[in-house]
């Protein structure tokens, strides 16, 4: 299985991996904003555009698609990794473009994803926002789940507080895969899931309950890994003041239904200036940095480095 | 105060001992969580674990406060099924089928009297968890075939059933317990 990288604790980049969220929602433009924002407080940042479906991060951030990507260097077309960091038009920013290495490896191996996302750690940066696009595909699981800050950006909109559960419920059930010893913990699972007890399975909680009822040892196991899944989640487009209790509410929501602690990083408004800074190519933080969705960023990036941002200019 | 457990503090998102308004307070954003339609619950749970949870969180107050959960004062864009069972005898939607779901049939019958698990106990002497458990049809949290056969028995005569024998072989065959 995919190992995780790097505990807070440790050296090396702390990795936020933006995923999940159907599309729409602006992963991409949640993602190279509060780059920059975390960028502007001087920490060094690299933004990975890890999009299958679509890279765009870099018409957000104003610069052509770049030359050098993750594959040279997993092919060792490039000596040195930090010959794929892309300068951008900002200080303390750097762009990776990563979509093309995932899609030469189509269905990466998990050995592979571990790679990808060892080479990734050693970037000489503080921070890496990868932007995983949509989709529950096993390879947006694996990097969103091996990032350890799993981040998923949600709109108050029925439609994508369902999609984010699926999202969820996927990864979370993913994880749990890797509790070990894993053929112990499979065959305790097994036994819940065959015949009557399954129906008893409603809620993960359920399943650890029932699995702890089964085999003591299996069911620590699971609580174990289940208590390392701790994603957390952005509201984008707020339009009312009462949606701004969203983030908090999915909260409780998940610590009731799976048990988990999914933490609210920001709420950021739906700002008009936010699309034309997008047909600007540039990003709102630095285009319209007394926006309301600017300032929302900042409180966001704040959150991130773990201290106050000042408002810039 | 009262017979509260850690659970319970725990269940409202509060400090064991807190305020009396504080904890009106949590009643009130908990329930509201798992209003029908609640859009921070969306498709989460289903209609089912959704009243399950809606129960815990009174049970959880009850224990608390040792008094009934007030009403909820917040906006409700549906009514729950739950309260509109307070009018009637059980006209509202249909009850879950007895041999498929005895257990889910028992909670429909309760609720749609108006009874909290705590007054169906007072009734029959059956403990409210117990109750819970039964009408979930928590297999492996049940005490013997036998006794479970007794508490349906009681809890459908209680609620004034047509066959309370019928469902209890209903449920002692869903639940296979020997
Ligand atoms: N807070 C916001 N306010 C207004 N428009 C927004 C906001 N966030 C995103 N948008 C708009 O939504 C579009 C899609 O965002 P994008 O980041 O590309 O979505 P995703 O990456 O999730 O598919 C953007 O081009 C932008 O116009
Ligand atoms: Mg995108």
């Amino acid at each position: 299985m995919i190992e995780e990288i790097q505990e807070p604790t440790e050296t090396g980049p702390r990795v936020w991996a933006i995923g999940g969220g159907k599309g729409g929602v602006g992963k991409s433009v949640v993602a190279a904003n509060l780059a920059l924002a975390v960028a502007r407080t001087g920490a060094r940042v690299a933004l990975v555009d890890a999009d299958l479906g679509g890279a765009n991060l870099h018409t957000l951030i104003g610069i052509p698609s770049p030359k050098r990507n993750l594959s040279d260097f997993i092919a060792r077309r490039v000596a040195s990794l930090n010959e794929i960091l892309a300068p951008t038009p900002f200080d303390n920013l750097w762009l990776v473009s990563g979509a093309k290495a995932l899609l030469e490896t189509a269905n990466p191996s998990f050995g592979q994803k571990t790679k990808i996302l060892r080479h990734l750690a050693s970037l000489d940066v503080d921070h890496i926002f990868l932007d995983l696009g949509a989709g529950t595909s096993f390879n947006v699981l694996d990097f969103f789940l091996a990032a350890r800050r799993g981040v998923l950006v949600v709109v108050p909109e029925a439609t994508s507080v369902e999609n984010a559960y699926f999202f969820i419920k996927a990864a979370y059930f993913r994880k749990l895969k890797r509790a070990q010893p894993r053929a112990r913990v499979k065959a305790a699972v097994d036994e819940v899931m065959r015949g009557d007890a399954r129906q008893r399975v409603r809620t993960p909680r359920d399943l650890m309950a029932q699995v702890m009822a089964v085999d003591a040892e299996a069911g620590a196991a699971l609580m174990e890994e289940a208590s390392t899944f701790s994603p957390s989640i952005i509201v984008n487009r707020i339009e009312r003041s009462e949606q701004t209790r969203l983030g908090d509410e999915m909260g409780s929501a998940c610590r009731d239904y799976f048990g988990i602690n999914l933490r609210c990083l920001g709420n950021l408004p739906y700002d008009a200036l936010v699309r034309r800074s997008v047909d600007e190519r540039r990003p709102a933080v630095d285009l319209f940095p007394q926006s309301s969705f600017a300032r929302a960023v900042r409180g966001a990036a704040g959150t991130v480095v773990g201290q106050p941002v000042e408002a810039v200019g | 105060m009262s017979h509260a457990r850690f659970e319970d503090w725990q269940l409202l998102d509060l400090a064991p001992g807190a305020e009396l308004a504080e904890v009106n307070r949590a009643l009130h954003f908990r329930r509201s969580l798992y209003q029908p339609g609640a859009l921070a619950t969306y498709n989460l749970l289903d209609e089912d674990e959704r009243l399950r949870m809606l129960d815990r969180i009174d049970e959880a107050y009850r224990r608390i406060t040792g008094n009934e959960p007030p009403r909820s004062p917040g906006p409700r864009p549906v009514e729950p099924v739950e309260e509109t069972g307070l009018q009637g005898e059980g006209e509202v939607g249909s009850p879950p089928d007895p041999r498929t779901a005895p257990g889910a049939h028992l909670r429909f019958q309760r609720r749609a009297r108006g009874l909290s698990l705590e007054q169906l106990s007072a009734v029959t002497k059956i403990r409210t968890s117990l109750i819970s458990q039964i009408e979930a049809e928590e297999v492996d949290q049940l005490p013997a075939a036998v006794f479970v056969r007794g508490h349906v028995l009681q809890l459908a005569r209680a609620l004034g059933l047509a066959d309370p024998n019928e469902l209890a072989a209903r449920y002692l065959a869903k639940v296979r317990l020997d």
